[in-house]
């Protein structure tokens, strides 16, 4: 049974909605400014892919920040996608941290002694973006969130893609949200991961990351859904073609240098959607920017691609909006999906050379047109050296 | 695919090793004591109970070099993992096939959490210290499992409250049928900190008396609890070959939601819910239900309500976490122990019944062969998951 994405959400630094988040990247912009989440005087370093306030008006302020990002996502999507999602709906997300930054000002107050509101904290586990999405749209089929650290939204996806196929669901709604909070900026600050300056990903002078924030929705459907609601003939459909997962079993922090895990996830993907390396035209990378994240990624590129690793488009997302931990992986998603609607590839912002030891094509400077593509791949790779992959492929 | 479980692992408050939770079962012994409220978290009338892992069995989970570098959540789940590999037959390191990893977690590696924030917001952030945050992310014992066991194949953690153990096992099963793993290691951790004791506590989701009482008229909370559970899952022609024990086969899972639920408690509406257990448990007659009755008064009330529409003809009900307490993989532990057929002693907690429910959990008689047994998890904040788990 094959599975379409009908419907896309997102919010990222470039603002709310899926259109802000293409015109950003199609203009090479990149999102990073002071952050005002919190006070960044004493952090290593100051710059964040920060959503702004606005993006967040429309929703209750006792859902966390990082819930309102996936009601958020999850209402454009369905939008989207032009439907009421039946009843039976699924909802699969994946999220790092949920609501810790509404958890760290509870526990701020609850040590000095000030008034420490239980609302505050209310939504502090991870599977809150998930349950408020289907609370809010009044879903009953399964519910799970990951919570793999960086690949928890592809994974998320993946849950998804195997829920549909076996014919426990019609429709998903997978993603991903996580909010800026203390505990991650400081913590990757203390890990020396941090780029003072906008990350560079796959640059020669990389210096580390960029952290951001937001959220990113997919809507999925199977085939025979698509079909009742006689929409599957519609152009240029996309399809979540594959997943594949592994892990380096290597270093919590650390990727394993060869990319052996993640090559291997690759071709697990590859293989789920039936296809070879040779049919994939670019990759979304995920591109951190860190010197070991990158040259591990590199390596497994090199090692599933071979030769045409070097002709194959390559694309860091978090060079503009930075690394949206739990949402990377749908937020990336997303931009696929934008890159195989518009056959085109946007480029990866940060300045600098590319690093010519990771023998990559990665696009730079403008957008790069890519007529005719179909089939891409997005990676994810986390903490704890799990690993994840999914192949879009877009429909004639 | 029939996949089976040839392993199980677990410590927690009643000790080190699935034949000791079967022993606090049999006798329907509670395991709670008093948690430590120095830090000042607790205000006071707040509940005192928690079941805590003894410190000396935390310190034999994982050999000392093994441990410096584990936070207490991870050093839990290596070591229910070692114990579970041990119960099944496997080295530490399996030589030959893919293994994939899932494992749920409510809280995750929490005392790490608590540092880092303390660091953070007492000394300053430059002061965070990379080990805190390495462990700190929900998925690290997921990931030391991972690197102490040499386990290649997917790698998931999942959070999903009450419901998070049987998605893991479901989730750990899939991907032995999907082929893309030909063993699983799957289960439930959680560690206990004062802090998450008296937050759960402001919630007034533990029971002020400190006692849990599943299903009974005076419930009034849960007690929280830390362990960890690992099952080792396999195909059941592998497990047959290699001649190992199995210990149950996982059978259908059942996943829904109720919208009706607020963000941190139980909803009212049973139908739906009854209604999706239903159609995918199938007609098939059932000999045990585990339920998650935990003693909390509406989660309790909806276990009893869903269970009732959805079978005319209950199975007797078991309610373990009235000795296991919530969370920390006891529950997840107790069912594999039933569908063995372990004996479970009179509902711990359980004195009264409740006249609303129209059920009464189990009252220690002896019980045939189990054949089916469902278990049932409904989480706080909408989700449910059921699991079937048959007699081999």
């Amino acid at each position: 049974m094959r599975v379409f994405v009908t419907g896309i959400g997102a919010v990222s630094a470039m603002g709310a909605g899926v259109e802000a988040l293409r015109r950003g990247l199609w203009e090479g912009r990149a999102g990073f400014c002071e952050l005002t989440v919190f006070d960044p005087a004493r952090h290593r370093t100051k710059l964040a892919g920060e959503v702004e306030k606005w993006c967040l008006a429309p929703f209750s302020r006792r859902l966390s920040r990082s819930d309102r990002f996936a009601c958020a996502v999850a209402a454009e999507a369905v939008a989207r996608a032009a439907f009421d999602p039946p009843p039976e709906t699924a909802v699969f997300f994946g999220s790092s941290t949920g609501g810790m930054l509404e958890s760290e000002r509870f526990f701020n107050n609850l040590r000095s002694g000030r008034r420490a509101s239980l609302g505050s904290v209310a939504s502090q586990e991870n599977h809150g973006p998930g349950d408020a999405v289907a609370r809010r749209l009044r879903t009953r089929g399964p519910v799970e969130t990951i919570a793999s650290a960086c690949s928890a939204s592809a994974m998320a996806l993946a849950a998804a893609l195997d829920c549909l196929r076996s014919g426990e669901a019609e429709v998903a709604i997978a993603g991903g949200a996580d909010a800026l909070c203390q505990l991650t900026y400081a913590g990757f600050n203390a890990l020396r991961a941090v780029d003072e300056a906008p990350c560079r990903p796959f640059r020669a002078d990389r210096a580390g990351l960029s952290i951001g924030e937001g959220a990113a929705a997919l809507v999925l459907e199977t085939e025979d859904h698509l079909r009742a609601r006689g929409l599957l003939r519609a152009d240029r459909r996309v399809e979540l073609a594959g997943a594949g997962a592994t892990c380096d079993a290597h270093h919590m922090t650390a990727p394993d240098p060869d990319g052996t895990g993640a090559a291997a996830a690759i071709e697990r993907a590859l293989a789920d959607a039936g296809i070879g390396p040779d049919e994939i035209d670019f990759v979304n990378a995920h591109g951190t920017g860190t010197p070991l994240n990158d040259a591990a990624e590199a390596a497994a590129l090199r090692r599933v691609f071979g030769a045409r690793a070097a002709q194959l488009p390559v694309t860091s997302t978090k060079g503009a909006v930075g690394h949206l931990l739990g949402a990377c992986g749908a937020l990336e998603a997303v931009v696929t999906v934008l890159c195989l609607e518009a056959e085109s590839v946007h480029p990866t912002p940060g300045g600098g050379r590319p690093d010519p030891a990771l023998g990559l094509d990665v696009v730079l400077g403008a957008p790069r047109p890519v007529p005719g593509h179909r089939c891409a791949l997005s990676t994810n790779f986390a903490f704890g050296g799990a690993n994840a992959a999914l192949v879009f492929r877009r429909h004639a | 695919m029939s996949v089976v479980v040839t392993g199980l692992g677990t410590i927690g408050p009643w000790g080190t090793g699935a034949d000791a939770l079967a022993v606090a079962l049999r006798d329907g012994r509670p395991c709670a004591r008093g948690v430590d409220r120095a830090a000042g978290y607790h205000r006071r009338g707040s509940a005192r109970a928690s079941a805590l892992v003894p410190p000396e069995a935390l310190a034999a989970a994982v050999p000392p070099a093994l441990g410096r570098r584990m936070s207490p959540c991870s050093k839990l789940a290596v070591g229910a993992t070692r114990l579970a590999l041990r119960d099944a037959g496997l080295p530490d390191r399996p030589a030959e096939g893919v293994t994939a990893v899932a494992l749920a977690t409510n809280f995750g590696p929490s005392s790490c959490t608590e540092e880092l924030l303390r660091q953070i917001l007492d000394e300053g952030p430059e002061a965070a210290s990379p080990f805190a945050f390495t462990e700190c992310v929900a998925n690290a014992p997921a990931g030391q499992i991972a690197i102490f066991t040499g386990a290649r194949g997917p790698n998931a953690t999942v959070m999903q409250r009450e419901a998070g153990a049987l998605l893991a096992v479901a989730r750990g099963a899939a991907e032995i049928r999907a082929g893309r793993a030909d063993r699983a290691l799957v289960g439930s951790v959680d560690e206990v900190t004062p802090l998450t004791h008296a937050i759960l506590d402001r919630f007034r989701a533990l029971s002020r008396s400190d006692v849990a009482r599943p299903f009974d008229r005076r419930r009034d909370g849960f007690l929280v609890s830390e362990g960890a559970a690992v099952l080792v899952l396999e195909r059941e022609e592998d497990a047959r070959a290699r001649g190992a024990r199995v210990r149950a086969r996982i059978g259908p899972l059942a996943r829904a939601f109720d919208a009706g639920a607020p963000p941190h408690g139980w909803g009212t509406g049973s139908d739906a819910l009854a209604g999706a257990l239903r159609e995918r448990v199938g007609p098939a007659p059932l000999d045990r239900v585990v339920s998650g009755a935990s003693g909390a008064r509406a989660g309790d009330r909806l276990q009893a309500r869903v269970l009732r529409a959805a079978f005319p003809d209950l199975a007797p009900v078991l309610a373990p976490k009235g000795v296991t307490g919530e969370f920390g993989g006891g529950f997840l532990a107790a069912a594999v122990l039933a569908a063995e057929g372990a004996p479970f002693g009179p509902t711990a907690g359980f004195a009264e019944p409740d006249p609303g429910l129209g059920l009464v959990p189990h009252d220690g008689r002896p019980l045939p062969p189990p054949g089916r047994v469902l278990v049932s998890a409904l989480a706080s904040g909408g989700a449910a998951a059921w699991l079937v788990l048959e007699r081999p």
